[in-house]
C-alpha cells in the first residue's frame, strides 16, 4: 500500500511535466558528457561505480536538487556552477525517460558531441592571473598557502571574501604581509620550527611548517618544544618573488577582481 | 644447522631470490618492494591446507566501496587502512584493535575516484596514509596519533587523490596520485619519512624544455592525467624506483593531444635519491582506449636465452604482460593474458604495437577487452619455487564510443563512453587465475571463473596460491596443478590482497573481505545479479588448528 502510493507520487510530478523531445535531446547529450562518463552512471544510467538510473523511478525535485547541490562526502558532485538551470531541467527530463527503460537494454550510440557548453564565468582579462594563482609549476604559489574560491591549502587568510584587498595601499600586503600565528618553535632535541601554528593544546602545538613547500603540518608534542617565540623570519615578500613584476600584477588584479565579486 | 642453512642460502643463484620474499612480516604493500607477494612460510602447505580453520575475524565497519587493502604486519602488528581514511592497528595473533585513526575529510568534500584506500606504508615505527583530500600522513606506529600530514596539492584543484598504499624505502615515503581520467598533469613526489620535507617530484608529462614534451599537441600536456596511482617497486642495487604511468587524458579521444603521449603507459625508472629519470619503456603511444599502465612492477632476475637478467614484468590494463630489462628498459617480450583481446593485433620484435583497432568519434565500435581491463589493478604473485608467474584475467568487452571534448582543470576528461557488451568475441564472460612463464607466457593451468576474479593473488613457499571471488569464496589452489584444495567462504566478495605471516612461530593466512569498487559496478551490466553483492569490510585470518603438527 505504501508503495503504490510512493509510486503515485512519483507519477504525478513526472507525468504533469510532459518534457519536450528537444529538452531530453539536450539532457541525453549532457547526460553523455558529464554523467554516464567514467566509472559514474554508465551509458544511458547503466550503473558503474555510481547508481544505476535506468528502470528507476525519482521525483523530479530529488533528482534537480541532487544535480545542483550534489551530495556531500560521495562522488555526487554539485554542478550549480557548471550547468544552467535550463540544462539541469533537460537532464532531469532526460533520466525521466530512463525510470521506465529495460534495466539491460544497450544505449543508444552517442551522437558527437560538442566541445563544451558549460557556461564561462571567468572574463578573459583575469584568466591568466587565476592560473597563476594556482601554478603546480611554481613551488611558491600562491595557492599552495592560502583558500580561493574552496581551493588551496588554508595556512593563511582565505582570500576569497577578503575586502580589505579594495583598499587603496592594500598591495603592501605582498611585501609585509604576515599570517597570524607565526612562531618559531625551539626543539629539546636542537633545531626550529619555524611557521603557523594552528593548534595548540596542553600535550601538543600543530604548525604549518614553512621551511619547504608545500607547508608541512607537523604534530609536535609540547613536551619536546624548549622555547616559542613570536618571531620568526617569514615574509609575505620570498614567496612573492615566485612571480615576475608582470605576472604578479595579474595574479593581484585576478584576486582583487574576485574578493569584490558578488557571491551566490 | 643454521650454518646448514646459511649454505644453502650462499648455493642459490641469486641472493635476490631470498629478498624478494617474505617470511614473519608482510612489510610492503606488494609483499617486498619487489612486488612478488611471495612468502618463504611453508607450515601451511599443500599437505595440511585442507586443515585450516578460521583463527580470528576483524569487522572494520567501513563498507563503503568495500575493503580493497592489503594489510601490512610488522612484529607481530597487522595495519589495515580501509574507506574514508581510516586506518587500524591489530594485534595479528589475536584480532584485538590496539589504535584506530580517521583522517577528517573538508565538510561537504566531493570524493571522486571513490572513497576506498589500498593499504598504508609502514617503516621506522610510522605508519603513512595517502587520503582522498590528497594529503599524505604520518601516524606514529605505537599510538596512531598524527605526527605530520602534508597537502600534496589541493584535490578540488588537480581532481586528484591518494587511494593507494605509498611506497617506504631509504627514509622517503613516495606516492603518486589518481587522476588520469580528469584534465589534470600528473606527478610522483618524494617526502622525507621523518619531517614530511618535500624532496622531490617526477611529473609524469614532461613540461616545456624537457625531453618527451614534443609528444603533447598544444597545451595538452597540461591536462594529459598520466596518473601513477598505483604503488611503485623498488631496486636496492640498481638505487631505482619503477613506478607505472597510466592513460593519457581525454581517455577515448586524442584529438587534441597528438603524438606519442609520454610518459603515459610507461614505466618509469627514477633514482630514488633524485627522482631522475634513468630510462622508461612506453608500452602503448598515444593510448586511446584507457589503457593504463598502472599496475605493479614485479622485479625478478631470470636467465633469458642463456643470460640472467634482471627483469621486470608489468601486466597492462589491455591484456598484454610486459617484460623489459630493470637495468636499462630495453624491451624482451610481450604476452596476452586473454583470448578477447582486439585493439591490436600483436606485439612486435621490438614492442612495437601491430594492427592498432581505435575508438572513433561518435561511431560505436567493439573493443575487447572491456575498459575494467583484461586483468583488473589487483595484483599477480610470482613464486620463484615453481617458476611461475600467476595472474588474474577477465574475458569481456564493450561498445565504446569517442567523443571530442575541451579540458576543464581538475575536472572528469573521458572523450566518450563506454557500454559492456553480453556477448565476448569468444566464449562466455568471465574470469580466471593462470600459471604463466613470465617472459613467454606458456601456461601451465587456468582456474576458471564465473566472474572476473578482483582480489590479488599471494603465493607461498607451501606450494599454494590463494586469492578470492566476487561471491566471498577464499580459497587455496595448489600452485603446482591449480587444482582447488580448500575454500571457505567470508561472505562478501573479495577485492583486497590476500598475505601470509607468522607471530611466534605460528603461520597465517589473511585476507580483506568487503565486495565493492568501480568494477564492482561495471560488473552489473554484464551480470545483473551483482548488484545483490553484499558489502563488506573485515579481515579473515585463517590458521592451523592447534596443536601445530
Amino acid at each position: 500500500m505504501t508503495r503504490w502510493f510512493s509510486l503515485l507520487a512519483v507519477w504525478i510530478p513526472l507525468a504533469a511535466q510532459s518534457p519536450t523531445s528537444s529538452s531530453v535531446a539536450r539532457g541525453d547529450r549532457l547526460f553523455a558528457q558529464g554523467c554516464a562518463v567514467g566509472y559514474c552512471h554508465g551509458a544511458a544510467g547503466a550503473a558503474a561505480r555510481s547508481p544505476r538510473l535506468r528502470g528507476r523511478a525519482f521525483e523530479r525535485s530529488y533528482l534537480a536538487k541532487v544535480i545542483r547541490d550534489g551530495i556531500p562526502n560521495t562522488a555526487m558532485p554539485a554542478w550549480r556552477d557548471r550547468l544552467t538551470d535550463a540544462d539541469i531541467n533537460a537532464l532531469v527530463d532526460y533520466i525521466a525517460t530512463l525510470a521506465n527503460a529495460p534495466v539491460e537494454a544497450t544505449a543508444s550510440p552517442a551522437e558527437s558531441l560538442p566541445a563544451n557548453d558549460s557556461p564561462q564565468t571567468m572574463p578573459a582579462e583575469h584568466a591568466r592571473g587565476r592560473e597563476l594563482f594556482f601554478d603546480l609549476t611554481r613551488e611558491s604559489r600562491c595557492s599552495v598557502c592560502h583558500r580561493l574560491d574552496g581551493i588551496g591549502v588554508p595556512v593563511g587568510p582565505d582570500i576569497t571574501n577578503v575586502r580589505a584587498l579594495l583598499e587603496p595601499d592594500a598591495h603592501k600586503v605582498l611585501r609585509f604581509g604576515r599570517p597570524r600565528g607565526l612562531r618559531t618553535l625551539t626543539l629539546k632535541e636542537g633545531g626550529q620550527v619555524q611557521g603557523v601554528v594552528t593548534e595548540r593544546t596542553s600535550a601538543h602545538i600543530r604548525i604549518y611548517d614553512l621551511s619547504t613547500l608545500p607547508p608541512v603540518l607537523r604534530t609536535i608534542p609540547v613536551s619536546s618544544v624548549s622555547a616559542q617565540t613570536r618571531q620568526s623570519a617569514w615574509r609575505h615578500s620570498t614567496p612573492a618573488r615566485a612571480y615576475s613584476q608582470d605576472e604578479l600584477q595579474a595574479v593581484w588584479d585576478f584576486v582583487r577582481w574576485f574578493a569584490a565579486k558578488p557571491k551566490q | 644447522m643454521i650454518r646448514a642453512a646459511v649454505l644453502i642460502l650462499l648455493a642459490l643463484p641469486a641472493s635476490f631470490a631470498q629478498q624478494g620474499a617474505t617470511a614473519e612480516d608482510w612489510p610492503h604493500y606488494g609483499g617486498q618492494v619487489s612486488a612478488w607477494r611471495y612468502s618463504s612460510l611453508d607450515q601451511i602447505n599443500g599437505a595440511n591446507v585442507r586443515r585450516l580453520t578460521a583463527a580470528w575475524a576483524f569487522q572494520t565497519g567501513e563498507t563503503e566501496g568495500g575493503l580493497q587493502a592489503t594489510p601490512i604486519v610488522v612484529d607481530g602488528v597487522m595495519y589495515l587502512s580501509t574507506s574514508r581514511n581510516r586506518v587500524f592497528a591489530i594485534d595479528a595473533a589475536s584480532g584485538r584493535q590496539l589504535w584506530t585513526y580517521q583522517f577528517p575529510l573538508p565538510k561537504g568534500f566531493t570524493i571522486f575516484y571513490g572513497p576506498w584506500n589500498r593499504g598504508v606504508a609502514v617503516s621506522g615505527g610510522r605508519v603513512f596514509l595517502g587520503t582522498l583530500d590528497n594529503h599524505l600522513v604520518a601516524l606514529d606506529a605505537k599510538t596512531g596519533k598524527e605526527i605530520w600530514r602534508v597537502n600534496i596539492e589541493d584535490a578540488g584543484q588537480c581532481g586528484c587523490n591518494i587511494t593507494a598504499a605509498p611506497l617506504v624505502v631509504k627514509g622517503k615515503v613516495i606516492a603518486g596520485v589518481t587522476g588520469g581520467d580528469s584534465a589534470h598533469r600528473g606527478y610522483i613526489n618524494a617526502f622525507d619519512a621523518r619531517t614530511g620535507k618535500h624532496l622531490w617530484r617526477f611529473w609524469t608529462i614532461p613540461g616545456p624544455g624537457e625531453n618527451g614534451h614534443e609528444t603533447w599537441a598544444g597545451d595538452s600536456w597540461k591536462y594529459g592525467g598520466g596518473a601513477a596511482w598505483m604503488t611503485g617497486s623498488f631496486d636496492e642495487e640498481l638505487n631505482l624506483t619503477y613506478w607505472s604511468v597510466g592513460n593519457p587524458a581525454a581517455d577515448f579521444w586524442g584529438g587534441n593531444r597528438k603524438g606519442d603521449n609520454l610518459y603515459t603507459d610507461s614505466v618509469v625508472a627514477l633514482d630514488i635519491d633524485t627522482g631522475k629519470l634513468k630510462w622508461f619503456h612506453q608500452q602503448i603511444p598515444h593510448d586511446v582506449w584507457d589503457w593504463d599502465t598502472a599496475y605493479e612492477n614485479v622485479l625478478i632476475d631470470r636467465e633469458v636465452d642463456g643470460r640472467m637478467r634482471k627483469l621486470l614484468v608489468n601486466v597492462n590494463k589491455g591484456g598484454y604482460t610486459f617484460i623489459v630489462d630493470r637495468a636499462t628498459g630495453e624491451f624482451i617480450a610481450a604476452w596476452p593474458l586473454v583470448k578477447n583481446l582486439n585493439w591490436i593485433a600483436g606485439v612486435g620484435q621490438k614492442g612495437e604495437l601491430l594492427g592498432r583497432n581505435e575508438p572513433v568519434a561518435g561511431k560505436s565500435k567493439i573493443i575487447c577487452p572491456s575498459i575494467g581491463g583484461g586483468r583488473s589493478w589487483n595484483q599477480a604473485a610470482w613464486s620463484p619455487r615453481t617458476s611461475m608467474f600467476y595472474s588474474t584475467g577477465i574475458e569481456w568487452c564493450q561498445d565504446v564510443t569517442a567523443a571530442p571534448e575541451l579540458p576543464k582543470p581538475g575536472q572528469v576528461y573521458f572523450g566518450g563512453t563506454f557500454k559492456l557488451t553480453l556477448k565476448p568475441l569468444q566464449g562466455e564472460p568471465g574470469g580466471h587465475l593462470g600459471a604463466y612463464d613470465p617472459v613467454t607466457g606458456k601456461r601451465a593451468w587456468l582456474y576458471e571463473s564465473k566472474y572476473p576474479l578482483l582480489a590479488s593473488v599471494l603465493a607461498t613457499k607451501g606450494d599454494l596460491v590463494f586469492t578470492g571471488d566476487p561471491e566471498g569464496n577464499f580459497f587455496a589452489l595448489d600452485a603446482r596443478s591449480g587444482k582447488k584444495l580448500w575454500s571457505f567462504n567470508t561472505g562478501s566478495g573479495h577485492r583486497g590482497g590476500p598475505i601470509t605471516y607468522a607471530v611466534n612461530g605460528k603461520q597465517f593466512v589473511a585476507t580483506p573481505s568487503g565486495w565493492g569498487s568501480a568494477l564492482a559496478g561495471l560488473l552489473t551490466q554484464i551480470w545483473p545479479e551483482a548488484e545483490e553483492f553484499r558489502s563488506g569490510s573485515a579481515v579473515f585470518v585463517f590458521a592451523l588448528p592447534e596443536p601445530v603438527p
